[in-house]
């Protein structure tokens, strides 16, 4: 079943589009991530989904519901992580997570507010105010409130942006997890190496997706550079990422006793999504 | 009704963990009424002190808490927490009342101790009817001030776009809503135009009710509108506060 779907979806802020024709489908239960440079339509696509920005035009559904129309149904089952901290300051930990927490009347707030602080972390600076907690602290803080009612889709607008990365890893660890108790996260980032811990990707570029798929099928549409030393040569190829391209590619060379040393090296991920993008630019 | 109590009681433990911003929301309206006492001092004799002293009063009241909840409710937006809470299914309405609640409070306690200073400090001596009676017309002025202010935020995007709604509406309240002179002086239009501030219905019933012979029964009217233009506020800002952008 689809947690997230787009059609269309599109938003202008007068003659800027910041989305341009936005089609996304995610299944429930994966992380999903949104990768794009600064200024991509990032944040413009997330508070879409949430329910906070009118599009344009085209169509959102998430877990099945208007986002706009449907509203007061849907936010009892989303979390939303902003990219800023969005927390009240002179507050604690605590007080912060249970006031977010408070929207959603669940009976044994007490509980979830303790759970969720122990799962980012935080039990033992839960009574501290929040100015008084580091940049990381802030973010876990914030994801708590995102977290607290048990959300069954959670929207992180960067997440891990100016974490260091034992944080980063941490918080990666916390995502997985809640993936695996049945949860959908969206993810923006414009890390690549995160990317790659993603179920999905869609790349956007402009306000528009510029490629949608795994991580892994992204990465076979780049190109793998092969160099084989044979007699005291090196011959160096560039082939495709595929398995069976680079089976064809070494098929040639056999078991040969010459071949004294096989390398190769796929185009990361980054230099895949920078290829799609210049195509995409090229038109 | 529980989630806007839930508001209100964030706003008042913020408030009471903002200790600089609570003393400087109680201490301000004081060292002010001093300097009107001080100025009310070099007057000559005769001078009739409570015309002015308890109305000035009233202003301060007036002011800071239309400023304060105005900035407040602006920062809520700038830092993402109003984004959150409509996300996390707080509602316009709930929002905007703990807003009222929670700033009742302290425009409570402000309006307790402005008065109380005033009539020290300036040795007024009312019965307890009369003081009654400026206490209410100060508190319902002190809630239509938070509403202004929150009807207000709505229009800012940020802090600073607070500022030039000061000069728009504060200010002229102060010539035109009878604190300074007599309405019945100013030209037909400009006192027509001073029925909007609600300064001005506060003051009518402050300047019949300290008067030897004043009675509420002739200016019961302004108490009604006082309260109506709560209402009136509370109605527009709950419908102009974006939830969707």
């Amino acid at each position: 079943m689809e947690a997230i779907k787009t059609g269309g979806l599109t938003r202008r802020y007068g003659k800027l589009e910041a989305l341009r024709g936005v089609d996304l489908t995610v299944s429930e239960g994966s992380v999903y991530g949104l990768v794009g440079p600064n200024g991509a339509g990032k944040t413009t696509l997330i508070r879409a989904l949430v329910g906070t920005l009118r599009p344009s035009d085209g169509e959102v559904r998430v877990l099945g519901l208007n986002p706009l129309k449907d509203r007061a149904k849907l936010r009892r089952r989303i979390g939303y992580m902003p990219q800023s901290p969005a927390l009240y300051e002179d507050l604690s930990a605590r007080d912060n997570v249970e006031f977010f927490g408070a929207a959603h009347r669940p009976p044994d707030l007490r509980e979830k507010v303790d759970e969720v602080l122990e799962l980012v972390d935080l039990t033992d600076r839960a009574r501290d105010p929040v100015h008084k907690l580091s940049g990381g602290m802030k973010r876990r803080v914030s994801l708590a409130c995102a977290l607290v009612h048990r959300p069954e889709v959670m929207f992180l607008d960067e997440p891990t942006a100016a974490v260091d990365p034992q944080l980063r890893s941490r918080l990666w660890k916390t995502f997985r997890q809640l993936a695996s108790g049945g949860a959908t996260l969206f993810v923006s980032t414009h890390l690549m190496d995160e990317a790659l811990l993603c179920d999905g990707i869609s790349i956007l570029r402009k306000g528009r997706i510029v490629a949608a798929d795994s991580p892994h099928n992204i990465l076979e549409k780049g190109k793998t550079r092969l160099a084989v030393s044979r007699n005291g040569n090196s011959e160096e190829q560039i082939v495709g990422s595929r398995p069976e391209d680079l089976a064809a590619a070494l098929q040639p060379y056999g078991l040969e006793p010459g071949v004294k040393g096989v390398e190769i090296r796929p185009d990361s991920l980054e230099t895949v999504i920078l290829s799609l993008v210049e195509r995409e630019d090229a038109g | 009704m529980r989630r806007t109590f839930t508001v209100a009681r964030r706003v008042v433990r913020q408030l009471l963990h903002n200790r600089r911003f609570l003393a400087l929301s109680i201490v301000a309206p004081l060292v002010i009424v001093y300097f009107l006492k001080l100025f009310f001092d070099t007057m000559p004799a005769g001078f009739d002190v409570a015309r002015y002293a308890v109305p000035v009063a009233a202003f301060l009241v007036h002011f800071l808490a239309f400023l304060l909840c105005a900035i407040v409710l602006v920062q809520e937006r700038t830092a993402g927490t109003m984004e959150r809470m409509f996300i996390n299914g707080f509602r316009r309405a709930e929002i905007i009342g703990g807003y009222v609640l929670g700033y009742l409070s302290l425009a409570t306690f402000q309006a307790v101790v402005a008065l109380a200073e005033v009539l020290w400090l300036f040795e007024l001596d009312y019965d307890s009817g009369t003081l009654t009676t400026l206490f209410v017309v100060v508190w319902l002025l002190a809630i239509a001030s938070v509403m202004l202010g929150i009807f207000i935020s709505t229009f800012a995007r940020h802090e600073g776009q607070v500022f030039p709604f000061v000069p728009l509406i504060i200010v002229p309240s102060v010539f035109l809503s009878g604190l300074l002179v007599d309405v019945d002086l100013l030209p037909t239009w400009a006192e027509r135009l001073g029925h909007v501030f609600p300064l001005f219905y506060a003051n009518n019933v402050i300047q019949e009710v300290i008067l030897p012979n004043g009675t509420l029964v002739d200016v019961w009217g302004n108490l009604v509108v006082l309260a109506g233009y709560s209402v009136a506020l509370l109605l527009l800002a709950s419908r102009t506060l974006p939830e969707v952008e």
